[in-house]
Protein backbone atom coordinates (compact mmCIF):
# COMPACT_ATOMS: atom_id res chain seq x y z
CA UNK A 1 0.00 0.00 0.00
CA UNK A 2 1.60 3.20 -1.02
CA UNK A 3 2.84 5.07 1.67
CA UNK A 4 0.90 8.94 1.90
CA UNK A 5 3.57 10.73 4.04
CA UNK A 6 6.50 9.56 1.70
CA UNK A 7 6.27 12.15 -0.49
CA UNK A 8 5.81 14.71 2.79
CA UNK A 9 9.02 13.50 4.24
CA UNK A 10 12.18 16.28 4.08
CA UNK A 11 9.11 19.31 4.42
CA UNK A 12 9.93 21.58 1.06
CA UNK A 13 8.10 25.17 1.87
CA UNK A 14 4.40 24.47 1.52
CA UNK A 15 2.53 25.29 -1.28
CA UNK A 16 -0.03 27.54 -3.07
CA UNK A 17 -1.44 27.61 -6.36
CA UNK A 18 -2.53 31.26 -7.78
CA UNK A 19 -4.99 31.86 -10.78
CA UNK A 20 -3.04 33.77 -13.48
CA UNK A 21 -5.65 36.33 -12.96
CA UNK A 22 -4.30 37.15 -9.63
CA UNK A 23 -1.23 39.11 -11.44
CA UNK A 24 -3.04 42.14 -12.36
CA UNK A 25 -5.78 42.01 -8.97
CA UNK A 26 -3.70 40.81 -6.60
CA UNK A 27 0.21 41.35 -7.36
CA UNK A 28 1.19 42.02 -3.56
CA UNK A 29 -0.05 39.48 -2.86
CA UNK A 30 1.65 36.99 -4.94
CA UNK A 31 4.67 38.82 -3.53
CA UNK A 32 3.85 38.58 -0.13
CA UNK A 33 3.48 34.90 -0.16
CA UNK A 34 6.79 34.69 -1.79
CA UNK A 35 9.09 36.92 0.02
CA UNK A 36 7.31 37.41 3.31
CA UNK A 37 6.01 34.06 4.11
CA UNK A 38 8.40 31.62 1.99
CA UNK A 39 5.79 30.12 0.18
CA UNK A 40 5.77 28.46 -3.07
CA UNK A 41 3.45 30.22 -5.44
CA UNK A 42 2.60 28.72 -8.16
CA UNK A 43 0.61 30.89 -10.73
CA UNK A 44 -1.35 29.43 -13.56
CA UNK A 45 -4.65 29.10 -15.13
CA UNK A 46 -7.42 27.70 -12.86
CA UNK A 47 -10.20 28.17 -14.32
CA UNK A 48 -12.55 29.01 -12.08
CA UNK A 49 -10.62 29.43 -8.59
CA UNK A 50 -8.55 32.41 -6.98
CA UNK A 51 -6.09 30.36 -4.86
CA UNK A 52 -5.96 26.99 -4.00
CA UNK A 53 -4.16 26.19 -0.94
CA UNK A 54 -4.15 22.67 -0.12
CA UNK A 55 -5.61 19.10 -1.43
CA UNK A 56 -9.06 20.16 -0.20
CA UNK A 57 -9.68 24.37 0.14
CA UNK A 58 -10.20 27.01 -2.44
CA UNK A 59 -9.69 30.80 -1.61
CA UNK A 60 -11.72 33.21 -3.17
CA UNK A 61 -10.74 36.55 -2.57
CA UNK A 62 -13.32 39.52 -3.55
CA UNK A 63 -13.51 43.24 -2.50
CA UNK A 64 -15.74 44.31 0.15
CA UNK A 65 -17.56 46.33 -2.66
CA UNK A 66 -18.20 43.21 -4.92
CA UNK A 67 -20.09 41.61 -1.85
CA UNK A 68 -22.02 44.60 -1.26
CA UNK A 69 -23.73 45.17 -4.77
CA UNK A 70 -26.73 42.73 -6.18
CA UNK A 71 -25.16 42.93 -9.86
CA UNK A 72 -22.48 41.18 -8.68
CA UNK A 73 -24.91 38.24 -7.41
CA UNK A 74 -25.01 36.47 -10.12
CA UNK A 75 -21.23 35.57 -10.64
CA UNK A 76 -20.62 35.27 -7.36
CA UNK A 77 -22.95 32.66 -7.09
CA UNK A 78 -21.99 30.84 -9.82
CA UNK A 79 -18.61 30.94 -8.28
CA UNK A 80 -19.58 29.48 -5.14
CA UNK A 81 -21.35 26.77 -6.51
CA UNK A 82 -18.60 25.54 -8.76
CA UNK A 83 -16.03 25.93 -5.99
CA UNK A 84 -18.71 23.98 -3.48
CA UNK A 85 -18.92 21.10 -6.17
CA UNK A 86 -14.77 21.08 -6.55
CA UNK A 87 -13.72 21.36 -3.09
CA UNK A 88 -14.50 20.19 -0.07
CA UNK A 89 -13.98 23.28 1.70
CA UNK A 90 -14.25 26.80 0.47
CA UNK A 91 -13.26 30.01 2.15
CA UNK A 92 -13.75 33.31 1.12
CA UNK A 93 -11.58 36.36 2.18
CA UNK A 94 -13.45 39.84 1.88
CA UNK A 95 -10.68 42.39 1.12
CA UNK A 96 -11.40 46.39 2.33
CA UNK A 97 -11.19 48.20 -1.15
CA UNK A 98 -8.00 50.09 -1.99
CA UNK A 99 -8.70 53.89 -1.74
CA UNK A 100 -7.09 56.38 -3.23
CA UNK A 101 -5.87 59.66 -1.69
CA UNK A 102 -6.62 60.24 1.98
CA UNK A 103 -10.42 60.30 2.30
CA UNK A 104 -10.88 56.71 3.27
CA UNK A 105 -14.19 55.71 1.27
CA UNK A 106 -16.53 54.07 3.78
CA UNK A 107 -18.42 51.67 2.03
CA UNK A 108 -22.12 51.88 3.62
CA UNK A 109 -22.97 48.28 5.14
CA UNK A 110 -26.25 47.30 3.29
CA UNK A 111 -28.67 44.59 4.29
CA UNK A 112 -27.87 43.05 0.97
CA UNK A 113 -24.38 43.02 2.53
CA UNK A 114 -25.78 41.12 5.36
CA UNK A 115 -27.82 38.54 3.30
CA UNK A 116 -25.01 37.52 1.16
CA UNK A 117 -22.76 36.74 4.11
CA UNK A 118 -25.41 34.98 6.18
CA UNK A 119 -26.31 33.13 2.85
CA UNK A 120 -22.92 32.15 2.41
CA UNK A 121 -22.33 31.12 5.98
CA UNK A 122 -25.50 28.91 5.33
CA UNK A 123 -23.99 27.18 2.54
CA UNK A 124 -20.48 26.27 4.81
CA UNK A 125 -18.33 28.67 3.51
CA UNK A 126 -15.74 29.84 5.54
CA UNK A 127 -14.95 33.83 5.75
CA UNK A 128 -11.75 35.84 6.60
CA UNK A 129 -12.04 39.60 6.53
CA UNK A 130 -8.91 41.60 5.18
CA UNK A 131 -7.57 45.01 5.52
CA UNK A 132 -5.70 45.08 2.54
CA UNK A 133 -3.43 42.72 -0.18
CA UNK A 134 -0.60 42.30 2.58
CA UNK A 135 -3.25 40.86 4.92
CA UNK A 136 -4.62 38.55 2.53
CA UNK A 137 -1.29 37.20 1.75
CA UNK A 138 -1.13 36.52 5.81
CA UNK A 139 -4.51 34.45 5.87
CA UNK A 140 -3.57 32.97 2.94
CA UNK A 141 -0.56 31.92 4.49
CA UNK A 142 -1.92 30.83 7.60
CA UNK A 143 -4.89 28.56 6.15
CA UNK A 144 -2.10 26.84 3.75
CA UNK A 145 -0.20 26.07 7.08
CA UNK A 146 -3.48 25.17 8.80
CA UNK A 147 -4.48 22.74 6.18
CA UNK A 148 -0.55 21.56 6.37
CA UNK A 149 -0.98 20.44 10.26
CA UNK A 150 -4.66 18.72 9.42
CA UNK A 151 -2.14 16.47 6.45
CA UNK A 152 -4.08 18.59 3.63
CA UNK A 153 -1.41 19.91 2.16
CA UNK A 154 -0.39 19.60 -1.71
CA UNK A 155 2.76 17.47 -2.21
CA UNK A 156 2.99 16.63 -5.43
CA UNK A 157 5.05 18.80 -7.78
CA UNK A 158 2.90 22.00 -9.24
CA UNK A 159 4.44 21.86 -12.82
CA UNK A 160 3.34 19.21 -15.32
CA UNK A 161 5.34 18.85 -17.92
CA UNK A 162 5.58 16.58 -21.31
CA UNK A 163 3.31 14.23 -21.74
CA UNK A 164 1.30 14.95 -18.12
CA UNK A 165 0.20 18.11 -19.60
CA UNK A 166 -2.13 16.08 -22.23
CA UNK A 167 -3.32 13.83 -18.67
CA UNK A 168 -4.01 16.87 -16.96
CA UNK A 169 -5.69 18.47 -19.38
CA UNK A 170 -8.14 15.19 -19.99
CA UNK A 171 -8.34 14.94 -16.24
CA UNK A 172 -10.11 18.82 -16.15
CA UNK A 173 -12.78 17.94 -18.23
CA UNK A 174 -13.98 15.61 -15.27
CA UNK A 175 -16.90 17.98 -14.15
CA UNK A 176 -16.59 19.07 -10.48
CA UNK A 177 -13.13 18.47 -10.31
CA UNK A 178 -10.23 20.87 -9.37
CA UNK A 179 -7.25 21.75 -10.79
CA UNK A 180 -5.52 20.42 -7.70
CA UNK A 181 -7.36 16.83 -8.06
CA UNK A 182 -6.13 16.50 -11.52
CA UNK A 183 -2.47 17.69 -10.65
CA UNK A 184 -2.70 14.84 -8.20
CA UNK A 185 -4.16 11.95 -10.54
CA UNK A 186 -1.34 13.19 -13.18
CA UNK A 187 1.46 12.21 -10.49
CA UNK A 188 0.02 10.01 -8.39
CA UNK A 189 -0.89 7.28 -11.47
CA UNK A 190 1.27 5.43 -13.16
CA UNK A 191 -0.81 6.40 -16.59
CA UNK A 192 -4.23 7.64 -17.69
CA UNK A 193 -5.03 3.98 -17.68
CA UNK A 194 -4.68 3.33 -14.21
CA UNK A 195 -6.37 6.08 -13.02
CA UNK A 196 -9.61 5.17 -15.20
CA UNK A 197 -9.13 1.49 -13.93
CA UNK A 198 -8.90 2.32 -10.49
CA UNK A 199 -11.13 1.18 -7.93
CA UNK A 200 -13.09 3.86 -5.94
CA UNK A 201 -10.86 3.53 -3.14
CA UNK A 202 -7.84 3.79 -5.63
CA UNK A 203 -9.19 7.01 -6.52
CA UNK A 204 -9.89 8.55 -3.46
CA UNK A 205 -6.18 7.98 -2.59
CA UNK A 206 -5.11 9.20 -6.18
CA UNK A 207 -6.99 12.57 -6.64
CA UNK A 208 -6.69 13.11 -2.93
CA UNK A 209 -10.27 13.50 -2.43
CA UNK A 210 -13.08 12.47 -0.45
CA UNK A 211 -14.63 8.89 -0.93
CA UNK A 212 -18.30 10.99 -2.39
CA UNK A 213 -16.00 12.71 -4.87
CA UNK A 214 -14.19 9.79 -5.40
CA UNK A 215 -17.23 8.00 -5.77
CA UNK A 216 -18.75 10.38 -8.29
CA UNK A 217 -15.17 10.36 -10.80
CA UNK A 218 -15.59 6.85 -10.35
CA UNK A 219 -19.48 6.72 -11.69
CA UNK A 220 -18.15 9.56 -14.38
CA UNK A 221 -15.27 6.81 -16.25
CA UNK A 222 -17.97 4.10 -16.30
CA UNK A 223 -21.01 6.01 -17.84
CA UNK A 224 -22.47 5.06 -20.52
CA UNK A 225 -22.43 7.41 -23.14
CA UNK A 226 -25.68 8.08 -25.55
CA UNK A 227 -25.22 10.47 -28.54
CA UNK A 228 -29.09 11.00 -28.69
CA UNK A 229 -28.63 12.76 -24.79
CA UNK A 230 -26.54 15.69 -26.25
CA UNK A 231 -27.74 19.43 -26.29
CA UNK A 232 -29.74 19.72 -29.57
CA UNK A 233 -27.97 21.33 -32.01
CA UNK A 234 -30.29 24.14 -34.27
CA UNK A 235 -30.47 22.30 -37.84
CA UNK A 236 -30.56 24.31 -40.92
CA UNK A 237 -34.15 25.48 -42.10
CA UNK A 238 -35.68 24.44 -39.36
CA UNK A 239 -36.62 27.74 -37.28
CA UNK A 240 -37.42 27.41 -33.44
CA UNK A 241 -38.94 29.76 -32.45
CA UNK A 242 -38.50 30.68 -28.38
CA UNK A 243 -41.58 31.28 -26.97
CA UNK B 1 -25.01 27.11 28.17
CA UNK B 2 -28.66 26.28 28.04
CA UNK B 3 -28.62 23.16 25.18
CA UNK B 4 -31.10 22.34 23.23
CA UNK B 5 -32.69 26.18 23.45
CA UNK B 6 -34.99 26.32 20.79
CA UNK B 7 -36.42 29.65 18.90
CA UNK B 8 -39.29 29.86 16.44
CA UNK B 9 -38.68 31.24 13.17
CA UNK B 10 -38.48 34.81 13.00
CA UNK B 11 -37.29 35.06 16.69
CA UNK B 12 -34.25 35.17 18.59
CA UNK B 13 -33.36 34.03 22.13
CA UNK B 14 -31.83 37.21 23.95
CA UNK B 15 -30.00 36.98 27.19
CA UNK B 16 -31.45 39.13 29.56
CA UNK B 17 -28.21 41.71 29.78
CA UNK B 18 -29.17 42.98 26.50
CA UNK B 19 -32.57 44.31 27.31
CA UNK B 20 -32.86 47.66 26.68
CA UNK B 21 -29.96 47.71 24.43
CA UNK B 22 -29.45 49.61 21.01
CA UNK B 23 -28.84 45.75 20.02
CA UNK B 24 -32.61 44.54 21.12
CA UNK B 25 -34.04 48.05 19.80
CA UNK B 26 -32.94 47.27 16.59
CA UNK B 27 -35.03 44.51 16.17
CA UNK B 28 -38.16 45.97 16.28
CA UNK B 29 -40.38 45.16 13.99
CA UNK B 30 -38.25 42.91 12.32
CA UNK B 31 -37.73 40.13 13.90
CA UNK B 32 -38.85 39.15 17.99
CA UNK B 33 -37.22 38.91 20.84
CA UNK B 34 -37.03 36.57 23.53
CA UNK B 35 -35.39 37.66 26.59
CA UNK B 36 -33.77 34.55 28.72
CA UNK B 37 -32.05 34.21 32.02
CA UNK B 38 -30.37 31.14 31.79
CA UNK B 39 -28.56 31.73 28.44
CA UNK B 40 -25.05 31.56 30.40
CA UNK B 41 -22.34 32.43 28.07
CA UNK B 42 -24.50 32.62 24.89
CA UNK B 43 -25.45 36.15 23.90
CA UNK B 44 -28.38 35.14 21.37
CA UNK B 45 -30.11 31.92 20.00
CA UNK B 46 -31.15 31.53 16.55
CA UNK B 47 -31.86 28.16 16.47
CA UNK B 48 -31.12 25.08 18.61
CA UNK B 49 -27.99 24.70 16.60
CA UNK B 50 -26.78 27.93 15.83
CA UNK B 51 -26.05 30.60 18.45
CA UNK B 52 -23.84 33.94 18.43
CA UNK B 53 -21.55 35.52 21.38
CA UNK B 54 -20.56 39.33 20.80
CA UNK B 55 -17.39 40.43 21.79
CA UNK B 56 -17.39 44.43 22.25
CA UNK B 57 -14.87 47.17 21.82
CA UNK B 58 -14.00 46.95 25.48
CA UNK B 59 -13.59 43.73 25.86
CA UNK B 60 -11.01 43.46 22.69
CA UNK B 61 -8.80 46.43 24.40
CA UNK B 62 -9.28 45.32 28.35
CA UNK B 63 -7.62 42.05 27.68
CA UNK B 64 -7.82 38.20 26.31
CA UNK B 65 -11.02 37.36 28.74
CA UNK B 66 -12.66 37.06 25.83
CA UNK B 67 -10.40 34.20 24.46
CA UNK B 68 -11.20 32.21 27.77
CA UNK B 69 -14.82 32.88 27.16
CA UNK B 70 -14.78 31.47 23.54
CA UNK B 71 -12.98 28.34 24.44
CA UNK B 72 -15.20 27.34 27.79
CA UNK B 73 -18.40 27.70 25.34
CA UNK B 74 -16.47 25.45 23.10
CA UNK B 75 -16.19 22.73 25.42
CA UNK B 76 -19.03 23.23 26.91
CA UNK B 77 -21.38 22.33 23.71
CA UNK B 78 -21.60 21.37 20.78
CA UNK B 79 -24.00 24.28 19.18
CA UNK B 80 -22.40 26.16 16.54
CA UNK B 81 -20.93 29.11 17.67
CA UNK B 82 -20.66 32.58 15.48
CA UNK B 83 -19.05 35.20 17.05
CA UNK B 84 -19.97 38.99 16.37
CA UNK B 85 -17.04 41.35 17.13
CA UNK B 86 -16.97 45.04 17.19
CA UNK B 87 -14.13 46.48 14.80
CA UNK B 88 -14.22 50.40 15.85
CA UNK B 89 -11.15 52.67 15.40
CA UNK B 90 -9.80 52.18 18.93
CA UNK B 91 -10.32 47.94 18.65
CA UNK B 92 -8.75 47.69 14.85
CA UNK B 93 -5.70 46.97 15.92
CA UNK B 94 -6.46 44.08 17.60
CA UNK B 95 -8.91 42.34 14.96
CA UNK B 96 -6.21 40.42 13.06
CA UNK B 97 -5.49 38.94 16.31
CA UNK B 98 -8.58 38.30 17.49
CA UNK B 99 -10.12 36.60 13.65
CA UNK B 100 -6.77 34.15 13.95
CA UNK B 101 -7.59 32.95 17.23
CA UNK B 102 -11.17 32.68 16.78
CA UNK B 103 -11.35 31.44 13.26
CA UNK B 104 -8.50 29.70 12.44
CA UNK B 105 -7.48 28.27 16.02
CA UNK B 106 -11.17 27.88 17.18
CA UNK B 107 -12.76 27.40 14.33
CA UNK B 108 -15.63 29.34 14.61
CA UNK B 109 -17.13 31.74 12.20
CA UNK B 110 -16.67 35.68 12.81
CA UNK B 111 -18.32 38.49 11.49
CA UNK B 112 -16.90 42.31 12.55
CA UNK B 113 -19.54 44.96 13.12
CA UNK B 114 -18.99 48.43 13.55
CA UNK B 115 -22.04 49.46 15.91
CA UNK B 116 -24.62 47.72 18.16
CA UNK B 117 -26.91 48.73 15.65
CA UNK B 118 -24.88 47.37 12.48
CA UNK B 119 -25.17 43.96 14.74
CA UNK B 120 -28.60 44.12 15.19
CA UNK B 121 -29.41 44.23 11.57
CA UNK B 122 -26.39 41.36 10.51
CA UNK B 123 -28.78 39.13 13.49
CA UNK B 124 -31.69 40.00 11.72
CA UNK B 125 -30.11 38.78 8.30
CA UNK B 126 -28.26 35.91 10.17
CA UNK B 127 -32.16 35.10 12.16
CA UNK B 128 -33.56 35.12 8.53
CA UNK B 129 -31.15 32.99 7.14
CA UNK B 130 -31.90 30.43 10.16
CA UNK B 131 -35.70 30.22 9.30
CA UNK B 132 -35.46 29.82 5.41
CA UNK B 133 -35.23 26.08 3.75
CA UNK B 134 -32.28 25.19 2.17
CA UNK B 135 -33.35 25.10 -0.92
CA UNK B 136 -33.75 28.80 -1.07
CA UNK B 137 -30.38 29.39 -0.11
CA UNK B 138 -28.39 30.35 -4.32
CA UNK B 139 -24.98 29.18 -2.73
CA UNK B 140 -26.38 25.74 -1.95
CA UNK B 141 -27.78 24.91 -4.96
CA UNK B 142 -26.12 22.24 -7.58
CA UNK B 143 -26.12 23.63 -10.98
CA UNK B 144 -24.42 20.59 -12.45
CA UNK B 145 -26.70 18.17 -14.64
CA UNK B 146 -26.92 14.93 -14.47
CA UNK B 147 -26.21 14.41 -17.83
CA UNK B 148 -22.59 13.63 -18.37
CA UNK B 149 -22.56 13.89 -22.09
CA UNK B 150 -21.06 16.92 -23.39
CA UNK B 151 -17.96 16.26 -20.74
CA UNK B 152 -17.38 12.74 -21.68
CA UNK B 153 -17.71 13.60 -25.57
CA UNK B 154 -14.64 16.46 -24.68
CA UNK B 155 -13.05 14.29 -22.56
CA UNK B 156 -12.43 11.76 -25.54
CA UNK B 157 -11.51 15.10 -27.61
CA UNK B 158 -8.52 15.23 -25.46
CA UNK B 159 -6.69 12.73 -26.56
CA UNK B 160 -4.46 13.64 -29.43
CA UNK B 161 -5.37 13.16 -32.58
CA UNK B 162 -9.09 12.78 -31.94
CA UNK B 163 -11.56 15.28 -33.34
CA UNK B 164 -15.54 15.19 -32.35
CA UNK B 165 -16.28 12.80 -35.55
CA UNK B 166 -13.95 10.49 -34.38
CA UNK B 167 -14.45 10.94 -30.40
CA UNK B 168 -18.47 9.84 -31.24
CA UNK B 169 -17.28 7.25 -33.84
CA UNK B 170 -15.42 5.63 -30.67
CA UNK B 171 -18.20 6.51 -28.20
CA UNK B 172 -20.66 4.43 -30.49
CA UNK B 173 -18.21 1.34 -29.95
CA UNK B 174 -16.48 2.01 -26.43
CA UNK B 175 -19.51 3.81 -24.49
CA UNK B 176 -17.47 4.52 -21.92
CA UNK B 177 -13.75 5.66 -21.38
CA UNK B 178 -13.31 2.73 -18.75
CA UNK B 179 -14.27 0.53 -22.07
CA UNK B 180 -12.84 3.07 -24.18
CA UNK B 181 -8.93 2.62 -21.94
CA UNK B 182 -9.73 -0.97 -22.45
CA UNK B 183 -9.69 -1.52 -26.37
CA UNK B 184 -6.75 -2.87 -27.81
CA UNK B 185 -5.16 -1.54 -30.80
CA UNK B 186 -7.03 -4.08 -33.44
CA UNK B 187 -10.11 -3.33 -32.20
CA UNK B 188 -9.73 0.70 -32.06
CA UNK B 189 -7.90 0.75 -35.43
CA UNK B 190 -11.71 -0.92 -36.86
CA UNK B 191 -13.10 2.58 -36.24
CA UNK B 192 -10.17 5.39 -36.38
CA UNK B 193 -7.60 3.63 -38.12
CA UNK B 194 -4.18 2.77 -37.41
CA UNK B 195 -2.15 5.83 -36.74
CA UNK B 196 -4.64 7.30 -34.47
CA UNK B 197 -5.02 3.69 -32.98
CA UNK B 198 -2.06 3.53 -31.60
CA UNK B 199 -2.27 7.35 -30.02
CA UNK B 200 -4.78 6.50 -28.16
CA UNK B 201 -3.23 3.26 -26.46
CA UNK B 202 -0.59 5.24 -26.19
CA UNK B 203 -2.07 7.87 -24.43
CA UNK B 204 -3.65 5.35 -21.85
CA UNK B 205 -1.08 3.72 -21.06
CA UNK B 206 2.68 6.00 -21.05
CA UNK B 207 3.92 6.72 -17.82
Amino acid sequence: DPSRTAMSSGSPAPCVLVDSREIASGPEVISCLRVKHGLRAEVCSLGGCNFIVSNRMAVERRTQSEISHSQNRGKLVERVQSLRAAFERVCLIVEKDRTKGETSRIIQRTRYYDSTLSALLGAGTRILFSSGQEETAGLLAELTRVEQRKNAAITVPLQVKGHRQQALQFYLTIPGVSYVSALNMCHRFRSVWHTVNSSVEGLAWGACVDPQRAEEIFRYFHYTFDAQLLPDRPTPGSSKRSL
Amino acid sequence: VRAGAAALYGQVLVNEKWRGSAIAQGFQGKIKPIFEDGLGLVDFHLSNQTCVLYISETDMVVGNSYKRKLVRFQKATSLRGIVLVEKTRISEQYFQSVQKFVVLELGMTLLPVASQTEASQLLIQLVHEESKEHGHNPFRRKSRSNLAEPAVLAMVQQIPGVGKVKALALLQQFPSIHQLSNATTEELEVVVGRTIAQQIRTFFIQT
